[in-house]
């Protein structure tokens, strides 16, 4: 596809204290990138990229200040955005965390 | 459930059910389950030509995930009261 | 799970919240509508009054390069409308700046 943001890191092997966010289960990173900037990829291939509101356990996931890329252009913008969480193939974090 | 009871208001009334292979069907809504099947009778599909296969067909059971809109009849249909069962439902699914 | 702004804790709070607003709905297939949110459900199957869909009809000039296809719109109008949720992409209601 494109140079976007790669998925999420896989799950890091047992490591005795786990330091926030930058290893640990995949429910670990989906907690720490509540509040960041992200990158949210449909299985149609659009990105959303906007500040991650927070998400269900389907995956439904709510945006702020959200950007509608395709094709590395932008087609729309939202305020806020409800993703139904089947469309989603990954949610990238797009700043550190 | 709400949807399934709203649907269930709306027996004996005309409907327009669109599905995702484009066709639409035009009928009186008979019944409908749980998974929003829906069974309607004295059927007229629109744009009769193109489905030509259709036109000797007087009722039809319709599965639900195969619909992608139905239009409803606006003025069977209650808004306030859609709105506050939905926000009643919300309320209970929050534990 | 706390939410960076609106007081939102989870993606349905975003729906319910719009209940008798204007939302932009995007569905599966370029379709996109725009009506009043009356009631919705788990699946985002939802009912909306006031309907405007609107239909993205691309036609792939032959011979063109890749993204210069013509877009072609088609609208309709719908006073009351039941959407499958199983279609939805995404829901956006009104911004509230």
């Amino acid at each position: 596809m494109d140079d976007s943001t790669p998925p999420p890191p896989p799950p890091a092997a047992a490591e005795p204290p786990p330091p926030p966010t930058t290893s640990g289960s995949p429910t670990d990173f989906l907690k720490g990138v509540v509040g960041k900037r992200v990158v949210v990829r449909l299985t149609s291939g659009v990105d959303y990229r906007g500040i991650l509101s927070c998400l269900d356990g389907y995956m439904n996931i709510a945006l702020e200040q959200t950007e509608e890329h395709v094709n590395g252009r932008v087609t729309n913008r939202y305020g806020d955005a409800f993703i139904r969480g089947n469309n989603v193939l990954y949610i990238s974090a797009a700043e550190p965390l | 459930m709400l949807i399934f009871s709203v649907f269930k208001t709306l027996t004996d009334q005309t409907v327009s059910v669109e599905l995702k292979n484009d066709l639409s069907i035009t009928g009186t809504l008979k019944s409908v389950d749980q998974f929003l099947n829906i069974r309607l009778d004295n059927i007229k599909v629109q744009d009769e030509a193109r489905h030509p296969h259709m036109m000797a067909v007087k009722n039809c059971f319709i599965r639900g995930s195969v619909v992608r809109y139905v239009q409803l009849p606006a003025e069977h249909v209650d808004t306030q009261l859609l709105e506050d069962a939905t926000r009643r439902e919300t309320a209970v699914q929050k534990r | 799970m706390d939410a960076s702004s609106s007081g939102i804790q989870e993606p349905f709070d975003l729906i319910r919240l719009s209940l008798s607003e204007r939302v932009f709905v995007k569905l599966r297939g370029d379709r996109e509508l725009t009506g009043v949110l009356h009631a919705y459900d788990g699946h985002m199957n939802l009912i909306l009054s006031d309907v405007e869909e609107t239909i993205m009809i691309v036609d792939q000039v032959e011979g063109a390069p890749e993204g210069h296809a013509t877009v072609n719109v088609a609208k309709r109008k719908m006073e009351m409308l039941f959407v499958r949720g199983d279609g939805v992409i995404l829901v956006s209601p009104p911004s509230r700046t």
